[in-house]
Parts: structure tokens; C-alpha cells; sequence
């Protein structure tokens, strides 16, 4: 017989390892699985085949300026990067090689925020209080936009409707890709959006707040008051939704703050359930759904990655960091997960089939 | 793998002071000092330091009010980002320096490192340093942020007093002692003092004796020509530590967006430690300390620096939760 616990218990097998010299900021997965990217605040890209492990890595870029964010675009055919020197790079994936198509700079700024459109080879991206378009094939920005309230703290695609969406001080502001000149949605917010997030099927957007609060709006709605969810320990960190799962109508939201983690669900009478996933010892660093399952992942300063059945039940905590854990993310259909640590490690896990128990996949 | 919080937390020194005091020879002075320790800086966007390194980091300040309208939950929306990127590169350093603009109110870059958990857990305020032009300082005596800089401070610079005579910088020295009765007082030319007065004062550590100047405890009337003063209470003598907590939360409540800063040291009846607080505006931070030594006598301390502070009423009130 066995219990739950044996039920949801995972085996997992670090399969891949490299270092590179510090703070692991991204890790990355293109959309084939083929190409798993990471950067570091030592200001490295490396390459690795995802297919084949076995491949020497490659750098695409060595040390300089921190880089914040990596980002592939839709199509996978583009790869940007953003920096703290001011300079977001583009690069077009040949093959499993990748070609500098260009390099966009506003020194003095940092590039904190890169956002490819669903769709479309546009590139929305953070500098000081407004937030620039590149139309990377013709290699021209197509907008700047002014947040005006702060610094543009987060940014944000909508999946279907072509709308783009800035987070910083006291809103959030909505502008129409389809004509850049009118005047943005501006949704209020009591203190600053920090996160913020729509999910996949373009039903919700979701706003992680610093007076430790999320803000969720329905996209198209009768009702003009928003969720208001509360009691956090801290500002929200992070905010990611799933896919849209078979057998539900909502997607799952998932928020973390300092050292917690809430799992959010649609109800129809009570408005969202919370399951909270406590097992971190400090702060979390990063969390992620599996794509198209309820499987979730988080990684924390304590030097833990905890795997999440069904996003409820922990099924395996890697510890191979030698501190922190500072970022993840799943491959995006084989069980295999890529994580980054503080002190510069890169590492796949994969699982291993449970050979007791039956597996919830 | 736990990280061990207490080493890995890195010393923030804030820089203060009206535009032309001196902030930016300090700052030189402090990044080309052979003193062992590798300083990261984020200065405002009018500073120029001559230095070229690249953890020298341009921000715009960037003011971040709760929607409540609590004067302690305003704190700098561009810290709070910069410093959690920062951190990400804490072995390229080992402590950190704020510069404000001149015109800034010290109070939000303070409260940032109360406010926020990431920040808090990550850093912690070493010290603020106001650095005072002495023969300018008379022009700006009345600006408010002249003063609130002189208020919040843990060190203060008379900078330049080759340029004014000695009678003129006593004067100015007694000035702002009756502001800050807390601050460290030091006269300086082109901003030279020695590093150890500078970095690594750990003055907002809880368990660092409170330190009343006692000159200002000595002199019998105070003089307050300014509205901005401090208010320091020496008692004999046991409280109650429930009234003394009712009296503080009450203060806090009622005149914390006033009370700038305050610290104590108090004797709890019926326990063997020291209780030590101290407060920024309404922001309030308390523990049990060392206990009492078999040699020591047991008083209270406390000093209040803020606005428009009414002596004998503070010292009535704390008088009334004395055993």
C-alpha cells in the first residue's frame, strides 16, 4: 500500500551543470526545447544545446554590464537581451546558431524589462519612465511611451488583443498597440504595481503590489471592481499564471512574497481559494508552472528548488546550489527543469519514472 | 546552503546635505580612502563623482506613497529596485553609500530600510551623515530640509570651517546640538575626517549604548530658536512596561509624523535587562537588551528629535509611567 505522500513523491536527476562567474540572473528555454539560454550579472549569455547536453556550451556574450533579462520571441526566430549599460541586443537564431541583428542603446539606463509581443516581432522593453517598441525585422522603434508616474517597474503583452501594459507608481497604464497615439487605460493602484501578469487565455490581469496586496481584474467585465487579495507578509515578488488546464475553466495564479507561496484559484461563490505551499526558509527568487499541467516550481534564497505536485503537494526539494537558487524554468514539454544560482551555477534537473507508486502525469 | 544573514547583510551610509556643502568631495574622499572596504554608491542624478566605477549607480529619486497617506510608509521606489539588483552582486562589495539631492527629506530613504522586507533582510542602515556648509548655512537656516537633515543625522560634517572663525562655527555648533542631542559633531575642512568616524558607526543598531551628548543634558535651558529640537529625558528610577508601551504607541499615533527620530534606554520594573527602542516617525523597533550590571545604575534614557516638541509635556507623560 501506499500513502499519498509515496503517490506524489518525484525523483529527480541533475543532468546538466555549468558555471559561469556570478549571479545567475535568467534561465531560459526556447519554445522547441532545443536551446536552453542563461545570463548572469557578470554580464555572460551562454548557449546550451537542450537537445543535447553533451555539447560543449556556447557564449554569446562575455563579461560586461549586468544583464537583467532574456527573452525569445514568439516565433523563436529572435533572442533579446537587456542590460544595465543601456543596450538591448537582438539576435536571430540560425540553426542552433545565433547572429547579432542589432543593438539598440540608451546608456545610462537599465534594462530591467524585456517583453516580446504574442505574436508579432515586437519588443517592448523599460527606459527610466517610459516604455519603447522595437520592430526588430525592420529594425525601428515603433513607440515611446511615456508611464510619467515612476520608473516603469513591469511590462506586460496581453495575449490576444494587441494591448500593452506598464506597472509602476500608483497605476497601471494600457496602451493600444494598434494606434500608439491614443490615450492609455489608466487602471489605478493604492501604492505601486510591481508585477504584473495576464493570463493565457487574456481573461485576467493580475497586479502584484508593493502595500503587499494583488490587484486581479477581469479583462472584459459587468463588474468594475476589481479582487483585492491581502494579508501578504510582504511586497509581492512574483506573479505567474498556468496554462489553461483541461477539465477548468480558469487558469491558476500563483504569487510569492518573502518567504511564502499562494496557489490561487478561481471559485465562483468565495471569488479565489488559496493553497499555500509553505516550505522555503527565505525568500523566493522565482516560481513557475509547468507548461500545460498543474506541476509548479519554485526556487528560493534558502538553497532549495521545491517541485510542487499538482501545485499543492511538495514532491522533491533539489538543494545542488551552493547558496541561493535565483531563477528556473521548465523545459517546455519534457520533464526537465533548468535552475540558476547565486554563486553562477546553471543546472538541469530531469525525472526519473517512479518505479513504486503511480505518477500523477 | 542556509545563508548566513548576519554576514551577508551589507552597511548603508546615507549622505545628506544642502547642494554645495560638500556631499560630493565626501563621496570622493570616501570611494579613493585606502580603507579596505569596497563601496558601491548611488548617487543622485546632479552628483559628479570623479571616479569611474562601474558600482556607481545613477538614480533618480523616485518618492513611493502608500495610498493610506502614513507619512512612515513613504519610502524611495527606486532604492527598493536598485539595491535588490545590487545585492545580487554583494561579493563586489561590502558596503553601500546613498547621496541624496540637497533638497531631499532623509526620512523615505530611512524608511526604505525599515519598510521593505527585501531591502531589510539584504542591508542595514550604518549611519546618516549630514554634511553642513558652515558660512552657508545661515542662508538655508530656515528651509525645512535644512533642518530635517541636521535632524536625522547620526554624524554631522561642519565642513569648510577654514572659511569662517571659530566663534561662528561654536555658535553654529551649539545650534544644531540643541536640534540633535544624538548626533556626533565633527569640524571639517574639505570634508577630511577619518573613516572610522565614518563608516561602520553602526547607529542604528539596537544593542550600540545610546549616546546623549552631555553638554546638551548639562545645560539647564535650552534654547530652541528653531522648531525643529531635540528633547532628552534622564530619569532614575523603574517604569511600567505596559504604560510606557501605551504612552509610545499613543505618541507614535498621535505626533509621530513630528517625532523624527528617538531612542531609548529604559528599566523595566521586575526585569533583570535593559529595554532599548528607537523609532523613525511612526516606525517603531524595540527589544530586550544586555542585563543590568551588578555595578550600573539603573536609569532611563530616552531623546526625542522632531518638530515643534513640547519638553514639559514629554517629560510630564513619561513621568507618569514611572513605578
Amino acid at each position: 500500500m501506499f500513502g499519498l505522500k509515496s503517490n506524489v513523491r518525484q525523483t529527480w536527476k541533475k543532468t546538466w551543470q555549468h558555471q559561469l562567474t556570478e549571479y545567475v540572473t535568467q534561465v531560459v528555454w526556447s519554445l522547441d526545447g532545443e536551446i536552453l539560454v542563461a545570463c548572469s550579472a557578470a554580464g555572460e549569455i551562454v548557449v546550451q544545446a537542450g537537445d543535447n547536453l553533451a555539447l560543449p556550451p556556447v557564449y554569446l556574450a562575455g563579461a560586461g554590464a549586468p544583464i537583467d533579462q532574456l527573452a525569445f520571441s514568439a516565433d523563436g526566430q529572435f533572442l533579446a537581451s537587456g542590460d544595465q549599460a543601456g543596450q538591448v541586443r537582438v539576435w536571430k537564431r540560425q540553426g542552433q546558431q545565433f547572429v547579432l541583428l542589432m543593438t539598440h542603446d540608451r546608456s545610462g539606463c537599465w534594462i530591467e524589462q524585456l517583453r516580446w509581443h504574442p505574436t508579432e516581432p515586437l519588443l517592448a522593453f523599460n527606459v527610466k519612465h517610459t516604455v519603447e517598441v522595437l520592430e526588430v525585422t525592420t529594425k525601428s522603434l515603433v513607440a515611446k511611451l511615456d508611464f510619467e508616474n515612476s520608473s516603469v517597474l513591469c511590462i506586460e503583452w496581453h495575449p490576444t488583443n494587441g494591448m500593452l501594459m506598464a506597472g509602476g507608481y500608483q497605476s497601471i497604464k494600457v496602451w493600444d498597440s494598434y494606434d500608439w497615439q491614443a490615450k492609455p487605460i489608466v487602471i489605478s493602484i493604492a501604492s505601486a504595481s510591481l508585477k504584473i501578469a495576464c493570463s493565457p487565455d487574456g481573461k485576467y490581469l493580475a497586479s502584484g503590489n508593493l502595500d503587499r496586496s494583488i490587484t486581479i481584474l477581469e479583462w472584459q467585465d459587468a463588474n468594475p471592481h476589481p479582487w483585492m487579495l491581502s494579508g501578504f507578509p510582504g511586497k509581492i515578488s512574483h506573479l505567474v499564471w498556468s496554462s489553461v488546464l483541461a477539465n477548468t475553466t480558469d487558469p491558476l495564479l500563483a504569487s510569492a512574497s518573502v518567504e511564502g507561496i499562494v496557489v490561487w484559484e478561481r471559485n465562483t461563490v468565495f471569488g479565489w481559494k488559496e493553497q499555500i505551499l509553505d516550505n522555503h526558509a527565505q525568500a523566493v527568487e522565482a516560481i513557475a508552472f509547468q507548461p500545460q499541467r498543474r506541476q509548479f516550481a519554485s526556487a528560493g534564497s534558502d538553497g532549495a528548488v521545491n517541485i510542487w505536485h499538482d501545485a499543492k503537494t511538495l514532491a522533491c526539494t533539489l538543494t545542488d546550489a551552493s547558496e541561493a537558487f535565483s531563477c528556473l524554468n521548465w523545459h517546455p514539454w519534457q520533464q526537465s527543469l533548468a535552475a540558476g544560482g547565486s554563486q553562477g551555477e546553471i543546472f538541469v534537473w530531469s525525472q526519473v519514472s517512479n518505479s513504486r507508486g503511480f505518477g500523477k502525469f | 546552503m542556509a545563508v548566513n544573514l548576519i554576514e551577508d547583510t551589507v552597511p548603508v551610509t546615507v549622505l545628506t546635505g544642502y547642494l554645495g556643502a560638500g556631499k560630493t568631495t565626501l563621496l570622493n574622499r570616501i570611494l579613493t580612502h585606502e580603507h579596505g572596504k569596497k563601496v558601491a554608491v548611488i548617487v543622485n542624478e546632479f552628483g559628479e563623482v570623479g571616479i569611474d566605477n562601474q558600482l556607481i549607480i545613477n538614480a533618480d529619486e523616485e518618492i513611493f506613497e502608500m495610498n493610506n497617506g502614513c507619512i512612515c510608509c513613504t519610502v524611495r521606489g527606486d532604492l527598493i529596485r536598485i539595491i535588490s539588483s545590487l545585492m545580487r552582486r554583494r561579493d563586489k562589495f561590502d558596503h553601500l553609500v546613498i547621496e541624496t539631492t540637497g533638497l531631499a527629506d532623509p526620512a523615505p530613504v530611512i524608511q526604505t530600510f525599515f519598510m521593505d522586507e527585501a531591502v531589510k533582510s539584504q542591508s542595514f542602515l550604518d549611519a546618516v551623515v549630514t554634511v553642513v556648509d558652515a558660512k552657508h548655512i545661515w542662508q538655508h537656516w530656515e528651509a525645512e530640509e535644512a533642518q530635517e537633515q541636521i535632524a536625522f543625522a547620526d554624524v554631522i560634517l561642519l565642513n569648510k570651517i577654514d572659511l569662517v572663525d571659530v566663534e561662528n562655527v561654536n555658535e553654529l555648533e551649539q545650534r544644531i546640538r540643541s536640534m540633535n542631542a544624538m548626533a556626533k559633531i565633527y569640524r571639517t575642512r574639505n570634508a577630511e575626517i577619518s573613516m572610522d568616524d565614518l563608516l561602520g558607526v553602526k547607529a542604528f543598531d539596537l544593542q550600540r549604548a545610546l549616546e546623549i551628548d552631555p553638554d546638551f543634558l548639562g545645560e539647564d535651558a535650552h534654547q530652541h530658536d528653531e522648531t525643529v529640537g531635540s528633547v532628552a529625558i534622564v530619569e532614575p528610577g523603574a517604569v511600567d512596561g505596559q504604560l510606557l508601551n501605551e504612552w509610545l504607541g499613543f505618541l507614535l499615533q498621535t505626533q509621530g509624523a513630528d517625532i523624527f527620530r528617538m531612542k531609548g534606554i529604559v528599566n523595566v520594573q521586575g526585569e533583570e535587562h535593559r529595554h532599548v527602542f528607537q523609532g523613525v516617525h511612526m516606525l517603531f523597533d524595540g527589544m530586550s537588551d544586555r542585563r543590568w550590571r551588578k555595578d550600573e545604575v539603573r536609569k532611563n534614557e530616552l531623546v526625542f528629535i522632531g518638530r515643534n516638541l513640547d519638553e514639559a509635556q514629554l517629560k510630564g507623560e513619561f513621568r507618569k509611567c514611572l513605578v
